[in-house]
């Protein structure tokens, strides 16, 4: 019986990585023969998540076996990360402990093989001679696991239909054996491979049946049975392959998307992550423009971070993206997506000197690609490097570019923010310095032209006095907002807006009040310059429009917002020849601009203007 | 006396040109503050010169330069600007204005040019020449469109929405807008509503 995990337990193999273990959920039996168990857990079923889809885990008997010894593993304190990553060590030991078992339940009576006694024992004992020779010469050696990865398939597959065939054919206790080589090719490699497995095994059983058809012992039900278990379990398999190369996520985004700082050096910050995710002893990661060779890059190891830069690629051009590499022997391993390993030397693949240079002596090299740039990630000093890290170093070639794209973005939106700040201030400067300097040419030009024609200039010549003293304290205090840092406190803020409903009361000859209430807020300084603004046109309005004689201004901070109200005891907000209520146009706009909101609430005998505007987003 | 209507949103300037004409042979009608109070103040008031600022708080002086160039008898304009961006030079330029002064000028020159203006001829401000003939000559030099973007532009011209150019054209709305956004870029036009108005120039290139 295959048992599905319960929506709510999706994703959970994928958070194996943070190193959480989730107990087994069932384990169930189908006609006594074997057992699949739906576990959620432990070590394994990282390992199996890098086979199935990361919502389903399926186990065989012998691969359970291996999970219980890796449960006492980890009862017994033994490292997290004996079967992190590690397939290959996955499969070699549960050959060994099916392997174990068949001989012990052989030589117990309890499945005396029909046939030649004598030579089943010795297969046997070789099998278990070589599954444990294998799991040990394999078990820190990812070169050999690679190599010996397809002819130890066949072996297994071979010693399969011998044991079948000789311990009583399709009745045989030892059919579950077939989950071995299945599952390897599944957790190995892709669903190709695990379909030629599948259909290797099944004609196999088949001719197996076949053969035994005709003596006393063969069961035709019961072989029917076995052979529908091999198909749907085989098809089952291979549909995990295929999904686990679609979803299969090692990291999530989530892994990354905290504490990234604006601050910190983008590839400092994707090479200490990556560094991190496999526990690498040291990493290097180097960029260049795309297109470009010489690249700039960070290496990281136990003397700390460095900066460099190379005038070439450290991987060859016609390298694979991704793959692992022993420059002591001269040998890397790749393999394309849902293909076999492929075999090459190392220097033709990497810049021996260079990855030298680095004390990169073996390891792993995966590309790194952005929108704008090309690069390469070295990462060496790996704990128990195994060809599982082919995959995994594919992910964090991604997710290093992720991390590069992203702070790319950041910076784009900054700069991009910046520069619409910039254009606010200069539109300011405009409107108002520039556009008032113009006004006060034209005023000098009349005086000096009513003074020749003998007119008395002394009283416009004391009004353009008091309108430049008041200009020179509003440039004055412009300056100053730009010279601060990009906040500033609201109580300074109020206490600049009440000198200026102060200046514009005496400018209008109305009486302007400011009243605040809420929270101690921090306000971005183009919110000041807004907020500055706004009071101007919302006094001139009232004045201009309503022939007010009283604004009260409200400020109160609620949340993340800035609530201003405007309040005048004027005629309301209508055009003087217009039915229709006008527009106060440039505060609207304005307002916009501070991605804020505005209302207006008119009627004769009094006007309220209420904005709302982003504490936030107002830096834009 | 010659009328004049001013058409200026800025309260310094207007009472700065009020103050200048009042010892002079023109006579200040009204101010006009917004693209709409202007055109309805030109219609009732008749003016024989309006001075009219380019940027306006609902929208462009040039605007109510356009309307008045479709009438037929129109009073005289004199652009009063304190400074305009490419697209607005060759937009006025197009427009023909009367006369053209920036605000940043000697006031002498305002009055130069209205008195030019209100003889019959026209005053372009030096400054304002030069950079019109350097807009030109840049519009000039531009790559003519190619022939998707020149579909695009009939499309724009013909009024449809991003979403009906980009199912016309078969691509996605954002494509339509990056290549929307590339011949504003090129032609230095700001919005659909001004590529539009330049649709027969631009295709006829």
């Amino acid at each position: 019986m295959i048992a599905r995990r319960s929506s709510p337990g999706f994703g959970r193999a994928a958070n194996e990585r943070t190193g959480q273990a989730h107990k087994a959920d069932l384990c169930g039996r189908a006609d006594g023969d074997f057992v699949l168990a739906c576990a959620g857990s432990d070590h394994l079923a990282s390992r199996l998540s890098t086979a199935f889809s990361p919502d389903f885990t399926l186990t065989c008997v012998g691969v359970r076996l291996a999970l219980l010894g890796g449960t006492v593993l980890k009862t017994l304190k033994l490292p997290q990360g004996l079967f992190k990553y590690q397939s290959g060590r996955v499969i070699a030991l549960g050959r060994v402990m099916l392997a174990t078992m068949y001989l012990l339940a052989l030589a117990l009576g309890r499945s005396e093989p029909e046939r030649v006694t004598a030579a089943t024992y010795a297969l046997l004992f070789l099998y278990v001679a070589a599954a444990v020779g294998i799991a040990a010469a394999t078990w820190r050696n990812w070169w050999l696991d690679a190599r010996l990865a397809i002819p130890m398939h066949g072996v297994d597959m071979a010693v399969f239909t011998a044991i079948v065939f000789s311990t009583n054919g399709s009745t045989s206790p030892f059919f579950l054996f077939f989950l071995l080589p299945l599952l390897s090719a599944a957790i190995r490699w892709g669903w190709k491979e695990t379909a030629l497995t599948a259909t290797s095994l099944i004609a196999l059983f088949l001719i197996a049946g076949v053969l035994v058809a005709d003596r006393g012992s063969f069961e035709l039900e019961r072989f029917v049975i076995r052979s529908g278990h091999l198909i749907i379990l085989s098809l089952l398999l291979i549909w995990f392959g295929i999904h686990q190369r679609l979803s299969r996520i090692f990291l999530t985004l989530a892994d990354y998307d905290s504490g990234l700082d604006q601050e910190e050096n983008p590839l400092h910050r994707a090479l200490g992550f990556v560094v991190q995710a496999c526990n690498a002893g040291g990493g290097a990661l180097m960029m260049a423009p795309t297109g470009e060779e010489a690249c700039e890059g960070f290496s990281t190891g136990p003397t700390g971070l460095r900066a460099f830069s190379l005038e070439r690629p450290i991987a060859h051009d016609e390298a694979y993206s991704v793959f692992l590499y022993d420059l002591a022997r001269d040998r890397a391993v790749t393999r394309l997506l849902e293909a076999r390993f492929h075999f090459v030397p190392a220097s033709r693949m990497l810049a021996v000197e260079e990855a030298l240079g680095l004390g990169a002596r073996e390891g792993l090299v995966t590309e790194v690609r952005t929108g704008t740039h090309q690069g390469w990630l070295v990462l060496w000093a790996i704990p128990d490097l195994s060809t599982d890290f082919i995959d995994l170093g594919r992910e964090l070639g991604r997710v290093a570019g992720a991390i590069l794209d992203r702070h790319a973005l950041l910076e784009a939106i900054e700069t991009g923010a910046a520069a619409r700040a910039r254009l606010s201030l200069a539109r300011d400067v405009h409107d108002n310095i520039v556009q008032f300097l113009a006004g006060a040419t034209f005023r000098v030009e009349a005086i000096k032209r009513a003074a020749t024609a003998g007119a008395k200039v002394g009283p416009e010549l004391d009004e353009l006095k008091r309108l430049l003293v008041e200009e020179q304290g509003e440039i004055r205090g412009f300056l100053l907002a730009l010279r601060r840092d990009r906040e500033l406190e609201l109580a300074d803020a109020v206490a600049e807006l009440r000198a200026l409903a102060e200046r514009l009361s005496q400018q209008w000859s109305v009486d302007c009040r400011i009243s605040t209430e809420g929270e101690k807020a921090s306000i971005p300084i183009r919110l000041q310059l807004d907020l500055q603004q706004m009071l101007r046109e919302a006094v001139a309005n009232a004045v201009r429009h309503g022939g007010a004689n009283r604004v009260d201004v409200g400020l109160a901070v609620e949340r993340d917002r800035l609530q201003l109200r405007f309040a005048d005891n004027g005629s309301g907000f209508r055009e003087t020849t217009g039915k229709d209520l006008a527009e106060p146009w440039s505060l609207k706009e304005r307002v916009e601009r501070a991605h804020g909101s505005i209302r207006l609430v008119s009627e004769p005998g009094s006007t309220n203007i209420i904005i709302s505007l982003p504490l936030a987003g107002a830096a834009a | 006396m010659t009328q004049v209507l001013l058409v200026d949103d800025h309260p310094m300037i207007a009472a700065a040109l009020e103050m200048l004409l009042r010892e002079s042979d023109y006579r200040l009608l009204g101010r006009a503050r917004t693209v709409a109070e202007a055109n309805r103040q030109i219609s009732k008031l008749k003016p024989d010169l309006v001075l009219l600022d380019v940027n306006l708080p609902d929208g462009s002086g040039l605007d109510v330069l356009r309307k008045l160039s479709r009438s037929r008898s129109r009073p005289r304009v004199i652009l009063l600007t304190a400074g305009m961006d490419e697209a607005q030079l060759l937009g006025a330029a197009d427009l023909d204005p009367e006369g053209m002064v920036l605000k940043t000028s000697d006031p002498e020159l305002l009055m130069q040019c209205m008195d030019t203006v209100v003889a019959g001829r026209s005053w372009v401000d030096s400054e304002i020449a030069e950079r019109t003939r350097q807009a030109e000559a840049k519009a000039a030099s531009a790559p003519p469109l190619t022939r998707r973007e020149r579909e695009l532009v009939e499309l724009v011209r013909q009024g449809l929405r991003n979403r009906d150019i980009a199912a016309e054209l078969g691509v996605t709305e954002g494509t339509v807008k990056v290549y929307l956004h590339a011949i504003f870029d090129k032609f230095h036009v700001e919005n659909r509503t001004e590529l539009a108005l330049r649709a027969a120039e631009l295709i006829d290139r």
